[in-house]
């Protein structure tokens, strides 16, 4: 299964941002704003808050 | 290798490929492909004979292309065994009329055309993985004119051409007019310590006293050579290293302290001029050179992904093999019985690549000698009532340390004692609550969370921590003075991976305002990569929670080294002002609705298992 972008979001600052997530090789999410890994991978289809 | 070739109790399998690896310490099963030689090693005298008349010449590899060889050759000179080999790609094959001139000439009649790959299956108690790493291809620097120049080559290809047993029979010669170069110029850290999305980001850690070495080979061999090396850094750390870089630099060596931003090349002579900023007196520089050497870092061998799978190892950012602990366990592999020397590990001298190899030796000679080995206390078991055969534990061990079940014949997963480590991500993963740990049970970890929040409950933040890095980094903190707040409570588990989603709703439940998971980075997990079920699991949590109406943002998830204390420290004040932030109504609806997640999830569980014979029965 190949890579697909998803939005992500820091639980910490609240920036959102996209990204490529393969299940198949999870890498370390951090967020480019704050540095916190609570990043949560916004479920398909679920826009991003503007 | 060659007293490695003769040893009596040594079997060396060359030119041959680890197709699998199955078992566990002290009974690994490992296949092995014994690739097609067409030339039988055992009777072949090296005679040359058949090299002598074969028509095929192909760049040779190991001359760096500067030479060619035929298709049947030797493929270094050192090589074990002393025998031929035949590159079948190559070969123009057995038809008369094409050519078959190898195995005319042969007297010994070794040449077999029709030698076919041979799987060889072998039983080890333990296993050392030395494969080595591969060198950069310094192409994409493209400033430096490598493959565009020919004058400018790389440290790889110098060796060749100033040994003895190298294509030019140690006469030095530059490669465009086969002329001795009198000015040679050598760049330092040519993919390695680089921040621009080029190379590598760590320190090759040899190139510098490769070069060093090379200047005074060139001093000692035509002393009217001039060499000039243009560096960040020279990285002299070793025994006897600082000599020796003192002593190329009283040879009469120029070190430039810069890194050149432009080569071109004087087409009538072949030259190559370089500009550089010299950082020491702060002036732009032009020299030319009639050479230029790039000296290209080392990086992890193409196939170490294919090795880890085979081993069940992980690797660091930077792709090579991590060991299990960086100073206790230096040499030892996650893995139990498996054990890492050389540059598969991280790049290394040869002399560090002898003292690694010595100790994952007498590492594996303990185990060997022992003949038993002693089970770690914390391992999984199966509870084979519960288990509904669905086979998560087996996917989600780190360690191939479950064998899975078999839904049809009944049969609940078996878990290997030997090869478990115990971090719990299967327990935490199961469905059934089939799966459960010897020590760091539910039950224990349940009543840590009663007990905490018994009283004053939205007072306290909840933080699970993995034993081997967040838990040491609280340790660091402590051991540091660092200040943060008291309301934080620590629940250790072995790894962030044990922690069950169950855990975060009793917290809830418990009337936690917030609760906070931390592990290990991902290139520091001890248990492999049990850390990345973490994530996954915390995704999946979030998604509830939001479904539940309670705020995703009061579920915190950390990476913390053990030595990040600062880091620690700062999370935990970060998560303490957050906490205020939770109001009553959030943690008394999340109470509520967090009960009732509890029995629809201990009922969908109860369901999920598999019916009792006598229940079905009825």
């Amino acid at each position: 299964m190949a890579a697909k972008e998803f939005t992500f979001r820091c639980l910490k600052c609240g920036h959102e941002y996209q990204g490529m997530y393969d299940a198949k090789n999870v890498t370390e999410r951090s967020c480019p704003k704050c540095r916190s890994n609570s990043i949560r991978r916004l479920p398909a289809g679920k826009a991003a808050k503007k | 290798m060659m007293d490695v070739g003769r040893h009596p109790r040594v079997e060396l399998m060359t030119f041959s490929e680890v197709e699998t690896v199955s078992g566990f310490v002290g009974n690994f099963h490992v296949t092995v492909r014994k690739k097609a030689r067409y030339v039988d090693p055992t009777e072949c005298t090296s005679c040359e004979e058949c090299s002598k008349v074969c028509p095929v010449a192909v760049p040779d590899e190991y001359q760096q292309g500067f030479s060619s060889r035929k298709a049947i050759y030797i493929p270094f000179p050192q090589a074990v065994p002393s025998a031929f080999i035949l590159d079948m790609d190559n070969c123009l094959g057995n038809n008369p009329i094409a050519c078959g001139k190898c195995s005319d000439v042969c007297e010994k009649k070794c040449i077999d055309y029709d030698d076919q790959d041979e799987l060889v299956n072998i039983e080890v108690g333990v296993i050392i993985a030395a494969t080595g790493m591969d060198v950069y291809d310094p192409t994409e620097y493209d400033e430096y004119g490598y493959t565009r120049f020919d004058n400018v080559i790389t440290s790889m290809e110098f060796e060749r051409l100033i040994c003895a047993g190298g294509p030019t029979g140690g006469n030095f010669m530059r490669p465009s007019d086969q002329e001795r170069p009198k000015r040679i110029g050598f760049i330092q850290c040519v993919g390695s310590r680089s921040r621009d999305g080029r190379g590598n980001p760590y320190c090759s850690n040899i190139c510098c006293m490769n070069t060093v070495k090379d200047t005074l080979l060139l001093c000692d061999h035509y002393p009217d050579t001039e060499s000039s090396v243009f560096y960040m850094d020279i990285r002299a750390f070793g025994k006897g290293f600082e000599d020796m870089y003192m002593r190329s630099k009283e040879e009469g060596v120029k070190y430039i302290r810069g890194i050149p931003g432009e080569v071109v090349e004087d087409p009538k002579t072949g030259n190559l001029i370089l500009t550089v900023e010299n950082t020491t007196t702060g002036k732009l520089e032009q020299h030319e050179l009639e050479m230029l050497v790039l000296s290209q870092g080392v990086i992890p061998r193409k196939d170490n992904d294919t090795i880890k799978k085979l081993l069940t190892l992980s690797s660091t950012s930077d792709g090579f093999i991590m060991e299990s602990h960086p100073k206790l366990k230096p040499v030892d592999a996650p893995t139990k019985g498996i054990f890492i020397a050389g540059c598969v590990e991280s790049p290394k001298d040869v002399k560090e690549s002898v003292t690694q190899a010595s100790a994952a030796a007498a590492r594996a000679s303990i185990l060997l000698n022992a003949g038993k080995t002693k089970v770690e206390a914390i391992t999984s078991q199966v509870n084979a009532e519960l288990c509904n055969f669905c086979g998560i534990c087996a996917t989600v061990c780190p360690y191939n340390a479950i064998l899975a079940p078999d839904r049809k014949a009944k049969k609940p997963p078996t878990i290997i004692q030997a090869a478990c480590a115990g971090c719990g991500a299967c327990a935490a993963e199961c469905a059934t609550d089939a799966i459960t740990m010897r020590h760091f049970t539910d039950d224990q970890i349940l009543a840590q969370i009663d007990a905490i929040l018994s009283h004053k409950p939205h007072e306290h933040l909840i933080t699970f921590a993995c034993n081997w890095c967040s838990y040491a980094g609280g340790d660091n903190a402590g051991t540091s003075r660092l200040q943060y707040p008291t309301t934080s409570r620590l629940i250790r588990t072995m790894c962030s991976g044990r922690v069950d989603e169950k855990f975060v709703i009793r917290a809830f439940k418990m009337g936690a305002p917030m609760v906070l998971v931390s592990g290990c980075h991902f290139a520091d997990c001890h248990y492999i990569s049990a850390v990345h079920w973490t994530q996954k699991r915390m995704d999946r949590i979030w998604t509830k929670m939001e479904k539940l109406g309670i705020r995703p943002e009061r579920l915190q998830l950390e990476w913390i080294s053990a030595a990040e204390g600062q880091k620690f420290a700062k999370v935990m004040r970060d998560l303490e002002e957050t906490v205020k932030q939770v109001t009553m109504e959030e943690i008394e609806h999340s109470m509520k609705v967090m009960a009732e997640e509890e029995i629809r999830m201990a009922e969908k569980k109860a369901k999920a298992r598999p019916k009792p014979v006598a229940e079905v029965a009825v």
